[in-house]
């Protein structure tokens, strides 16, 4: 039944994918619709910033809109959009380390203020949430460059194991042998599962 | 029940099943459908992982940005396109000659009007002091000069502005001499 409706979504993804790419505004517009969310979640999952996370959406859509064209197959529609926000990510990232080293402030300060601005009003919450992603960040800096992505796109963005290679361009087994050596990690820092179940709860 | 292989499976085995159950070998995967024990630690693995996923996407702050697309192009601004930069290259391209030409101009060695009147001046001048210097190598006898009448077409207050006599000139001489003894 799942499968049968995710076929369905595939085709209905691939359909407005096609239109899109033969010029159709509004055909795009939906599929940003469909995505806009998932994209930013992704991309918070790696700035930890919601005015970044937000911008660094808009600028994937933007890409993707522009370099439709490109893309040749549009059942990949989706694994070609997870690419092009991986990269702009790790695009970001990059230039925010480079220009860490010439501030005078330091980067966890920083983002700690931005942090301050997207907690909401529920304080209580906030101080949850927070707590939530410092362990989050905790566990994942245990984690090669390699192993945070593919752990992050498999547990926190839901992709399955071919998408994950298509998205990085690398084989399925390559993909496994970093999940492998992930969990191998993350299973040692069990008490990171206790914690933040206690916290949510 | 009697287990098809009796021993549990270890961490790794445990990862590798959590992962993908095919990545098992074929008595491990047995043993995986056939031992409740192992079945529950890979069940647990996989539900703290899933509720790891699922804590963290109620945990991003609500996406308040509108996503927009860029404004649609136009196909008249596509073509204008097509023209602006070989039109830009082309002024460029005559800018850079007329500067080109203009410098050239500037370093040739054409007179200005000023250069040109100061130089008939000189030329004047040096004519001026040719005819005085002849004057004073061959100057007429005073009985000559007299039969003659001809003053050498100069009159006397020229001569006396180009020829000072000393009186006159003692004060400047008398101001040089100040100047120097100041010094």
């Amino acid at each position: 039944m799942a499968t049968e409706k995710n076929k369905n979504m595939s085709l209905e993804i691939a359909a407005l994918a096609d239109s899109a790419r033969d010029g159709n505004r509004w055909s795009f517009q939906e599929l940003m619709s469909m995505f806009q969310e998932d994209i930013y979640r992704l991309v918070y999952y790696r700035t930890f910033s919601q005015m970044d996370a937000e911008d660094i959406t808009q600028e994937v859509f933007v890409q993707a809109y522009r370099k439709l064209k490109s893309l040749n197959d549009t059942q990949k529609f989706r694994a070609w959009l997870y690419t092009i926000a991986v990269n702009r990510c790790n695009d970001f990232l990059r230039k925010k380390k480079y220009l860490s080293l010439l501030r005078m402030r330091s980067v966890q300060e920083q983002e700690f203020m931005e942090e301050g601005k997207g907690m909401g009003n529920n304080y209580n919450d906030s101080i949850v949430k927070k707590r939530f992603w410092e362990q989050v960040r905790s566990l994942l800096d245990k984690l090669s460059v390699m192993e945070r992505e593919v752990f992050t796109l498999r547990f926190m963005d839901h992709r399955n194991i071919n998408e994950i290679a298509v998205i990085l361009d690398k084989s399925e087994s390559t993909v496994k042998t970093h999940l492998y050596r992930a969990l191998n990690k993350v299973r040692k820092d069990a008490v990171f599962f206790q914690e933040f179940r206690e916290s949510m709860s | 029940m009697k287990l098809h292989n009796q021993a549990h499976l270890n961490g790794e085995q445990i990862i590798r099943a959590v992962i993908d159950e095919k990545e098992l070998a074929g008595a491990d995967r047995q043993h995986l459908l056939e031992c409740q024990l192992c079945n529950k630690k890979v069940a647990w693995f996989k539900d703290e992982l899933q509720e790891l996923g699922k804590n963290a996407g109620l945990s991003v702050p609500p996406l308040t940005k509108n996503i927009t697309l860029p404004r649609e192009e136009r196909t008249p601004v596509s073509h204008k396109s097509s023209w602006l930069p070989s039109f830009g290259v082309a002024a460029m391209a005559g800018l850079v000659l007329f500067f080109y030409f203009l410098g050239m101009e500037s370093m040739s060695p054409r007179l200005t009007p000023f250069q040109s009147s100061s130089s008939e001046a000189l030329v004047e001048d040096e004519y001026l002091m040719e005819k005085i210097f002849q004057m004073v190598e061959n100057p007429l006898s005073d009985e000559l000069y007299e039969i003659t009448g001809d003053n050498g077409g100069f009159d006397e207050e020229f001569l006396q502005f180009v020829v000072p006599d000393i009186q006159e000139d003692f004060q400047s001489e008398n101001f040089i001499q100040g100047g120097i003894n100041q010094c």
